[in-house]
Formats: structure tokens, C-alpha cells, sequence
């Protein structure tokens, strides 16, 4: 019974803890993504490759880079960013749904990578050159 | 005074919970005002606190098995009587669960089965306390309880191992901040501190597989595992890959179902074993990174940026 209180009581700390969390607004600040900042985290994520064009996503949430053959793909997390690489043919192929291309990772720990797209920056990019977002 | 062999005289998990609450509180506060280096997300913090409740419910599941065979080796096989009032047995189980953790850490870093369980904690992008408690639902069922159990041979009671335990894991709580830059310079010389494990916990490849210290950093010193934090290059934490959304049953799974889909596609029993005890991303091919060939990678990198021995004449 002691271990149920304690449980209980652990499980209301916790929520307490992260509405405070909440509150204190203290996340790393983690701005829109445009070319220079999306190199610069690319080059940190990826710095055997030598990403070419870029595409950014709609919302500055992510971006996807190629480098020949692979698609070198960044996406933010909370306040964090994750990264991920997949062939570049199978990038071009990612379906879009609900205003999100849906790159398929082929990971466990990361299956899914879904980047807002607009009009002015559709997926994919129709040729290599137009493949940085407006 | 009489100590029961058996039975803890107290849990240093359990009493210092309200400590957790509290300190963690404090830290979200001072990084508030200002008065303190510290970054909360709350999606981040509550999936490191759901970790740390579940592990708890998680360990319940095993505790019977691991409680049992260590009273039944204490209780039957042990080779002397290690009393329990002794002061000097309780400085001897402090040095010895501390070289213990060490190697337990390190073959959770270093063989892929246990970083299955491990890696659970590793897998947030920050580090604050919250962090600390952000741990395994799976660490009962991979076996690496047993490395505890020479201790209950050579005949230290299981009680004593219990509590020495729960020191160990609370002792580690607190190091687990970037509010604390660096400790004393004899304390930072002989124990685990915060600036030691922000090595343990980046994903730098410089700071790979470091640090497995539990409570003195004289292990890793003496086993060649100690990389000291560089302030010219600070610590980026989470995993070398990290995970894709804050799902706690992804948190806690994610490697044991890589672990199978690498097994499902075996050829060989080289593979199995390859996939389950190898290095974690060890691959037949190695077309996967390991901390090896990342740390590899990263030494070329730095060799090919340094300047050559004509440069640097001339800068001089």
C-alpha cells in the first residue's frame, strides 16, 4: 500500500513538475530555418557531405539537402532538431498529405519525417535549381 | 545496532524523491530568472519523468528474480561474513558497486544488448535534471543485475548491496545540470561531477563512449575511458541519431525493435551474434557508424583542418 501512495504521489509531482516546466517558457530558442542557419546545422548534422541545393520547409521546421545520391534531412523536435539521411530517389518519391511531405527514414527510433509544404516551395522541387524555398 | 541482512535499513531512492521534486523545481526556476544555465521543453521534461515513473513500475516486474538470487547466493554460497555495522565493510561495497557501475556503464555503451536498455536515457536533447530520471523500463530484464552478484558471494549482505545501489543512483542525480560549471579542482580530480558526465551525455564525436563513472571519475582515469569537458567545444546531447518524437514506448523500445529487424534479416550466426553483442551500429558490411569510425572521421576531419608545418612558420 505504501508503494501505491508513493506511486500516486510521484505521478502528481510529475505532472506538477512539467506544467512548471511549461510555465518557465525556458526552451532553447529554435528559430525558422533559412539558408545560412539550415547550412550551418547541416554542416554540424553532416560533416562528411557537401549538401547542394536546398529545399526549406514551408514553416522553417526542417530542410531537406542533396548531396548526389542522398537526401540529407533535418526536422525540428521541441526546441531540438533531429537528422536523418535516405536516398534521394526515394525522397522525390515521399508522398505529400495534409500539407506535409512524408519522408519514410526507415528507422525505428525515427520512422516518419513530416516537413510543411506550400505552393511557393511544392515537393518536390521541379528541378535542382528551384529547389531552395522562397 | 542491529541490521537486518536482508531487509534495507532504508531506500536512498525513495527518500530522496521529494529532493528530486524540489531541485528539479529549483532549477526550472533559476533558469527562469536567469540566475542559472538551464533549458526545459516541456514535452522533453515530461517524457523524461514518465521514463523515470514507469522504470520504477518496470523494476517491480523483475525485482522478485533479482532480490531472490541474491539472497540465495548471500544466503548459501557466500565466502565469508561480511558484517554489516562494520564501517570498513561499507567503505569496501562503496569502492566495489562503484568499479562494478563503472563496467556495467561501459557494457552499456559499448555491446549492443545493453544499450538497448541504456540507451532510453541518452535519448533527450537535454540535459538537466529532469534527465537524470529519464531511465530504463528494460534494465531488469538484460541480465546486468548479475554483474552485482560477486558482491553477495564474497559475502556482503544483499541489504547492503541495495543500499549502496540506491546511494550510487542518487549520488548520480545531481550531476545530471549545466547549472554547475565545475566543482573544487580536487573534487572534479577524484569524482563523477556534472562537467564529467556533459561529456558522458554529448553526442560530440570527440566525446563519445567517455565518462562511465558512477560516483569517482578515477575509473575512467584508470581504464583510459576519462575525456575532460573542453569549453572551446561544448557538449550537443541526445544520440548520434536521435529520435524522431517524444513517444515514451519509442523512448523505451526503439533499439530492442532495431535490434529485431537487424535479427529478422540475419544470414549467419556471425550476424546474430554481430547484431546482439557487437558495438552499438555495427553492421556485416560496416556501412553503419559505430563511436569508433564517427571518432575516426572526426580525427581526419581535425588533422586535415590543422595547419602544416610551413603554415604555421609562417603565422609565426
Amino acid at each position: 500500500m505504501e508503494d501505491l501512495y508513493i506511486l500516486i504521489g510521484s505521478a502528481v509531482a510529475v505532472a506538477m513538475m512539467v506544467a512548471v516546466a511549461a510555465w518557465a517558457r525556458i526552451a532553447r530558442p529554435a528559430p525558422a530555418l533559412d539558408e545560412s542557419s539550415a547550412r550551418a546545422m547541416l554542416a554540424e548534422e553532416f560533416p562528411d557531405d557537401a549538401p547542394g541545393q536546398l529545399w526549406i520547409a514551408a514553416d522553417g521546421c526542417g530542410v531537406i539537402a542533396r548531396d548526389g545520391a542522398r537526401a540529407l534531412v533535418l526536422f525540428r523536435l521541441g526546441d531540438s532538431w533531429v537528422s536523418r539521411a535516405l536516398s534521394w530517389d526515394d525522397a522525390v518519391k515521399a508522398p505529400v498529405r495534409g500539407g506535409k511531405v512524408r519522408l519514410r527514414l526507415r528507422d525505428p527510433a525515427a520512422p516518419v519525417a513530416a516537413l510543411a509544404v506550400s505552393g511557393v516551395n511544392p515537393w518536390p522541387p521541379e528541378s535542382d535549381n528551384e529547389a531552395i524555398a522562397a | 545496532m542491529t541490521l537486518d541482512p536482508l531487509v534495507p535499513p532504508f531506500d536512498p531512492v525513495t527518500w530522496a524523491i521529494p529532493v528530486f521534486v524540489i531541485t528539479i523545481l529549483a532549477e526550472i526556476v533559476l533558469g527562469r530568472l536567469r540566475k542559472a544555465k538551464a533549458n526545459y521543453e516541456a514535452r522533453d521534461t515530461a517524457t523524461s519523468l514518465l521514463m523515470g515513473l514507469g522504470s520504477t513500475i518496470a523494476g517491480g516486474f523483475t525485482a522478485a528474480i533479482v532480490v531472490g538470487t541474491t539472497v540465495w547466493i548471500w544466503q548459501n554460497h557466500r565466502l565469508f561474513d561480511i558484517p554489516m555495522a562494520a564501517w570498513w565493510a561499507w567503505v569496501a561495497i562503496f569502492f566495489l558497486e562503484d568499479l562494478t557501475y563503472y563496467w556495467f556503464h561501459r557494457l552499456s555503451h559499448e555491446r549492443r544488448f545493453w544499450w538497448a536498455s541504456h540507451v532510453n536515457h541518452h535519448s533527450s536533447q537535454h540535459y538537466n535534471l529532469a534527465t537524470a530520471l529519464r531511465q530504463t523500463w528494460t534494465g531488469g530484464v538484460n541480465g546486468s543485475w548479475l554483474l552485482w552478484l560477486p558482491m553477495a558471494f564474497l559475502g556482503f549482505p544483499p541489504a547492503m548491496i541495495a543500499v549502496q545501489k540506491g546511494i550510487s543512483l542518487v549520488y548520480q542525480y545531481w550531476i545530471h545540470t549545466e547549472a554547475i560549471h565545475r566543482m573544487p579542482r580536487w573534487f572534479e580530480a577524484v569524482f563523477n561531477t556534472p562537467s564529467h558526465h556533459r561529456v558522458h551525455h554529448a553526442r560530440n564525436p570527440r566525446y563519445l563512449d567517455a565518462n562511465y563513472a558512477g560516483i569517482l571519475i578515477i575509473w575512467d582515469r584508470m581504464f583510459g575511458t576519462y575525456i575532460p569537458e573542453d569549453d572551446k567545444e561544448p557538449p550537443r546531447y541526445g544520440l548520434v541519431h536521435n529520435l524522431g518524437d517524444f513517444n515514451i514506448l519509442r523512448v523505451a523500445f526503439h533499439e530492442w525493435i532495431g535490434i529485431g529487424k537487424d535479427l529478422a534479416g540475419s544470414r549467419s550466426i556471425r550476424e546474430v551474434f554481430g547484431y546482439l553483442f557487437g558495438r552499438p551500429g555495427w553492421s556485416p558490411d560496416g556501412s553503419r557508424e559505430t563511436s569508433a569510425s564517427l571518432k575516426a572521421k572526426w580525427q581526419a576531419r581535425e588533422a586535415a583542418k590543422a595547419p602544416t608545418a610551413p603554415e604555421q612558420i609562417a603565422a609565426e
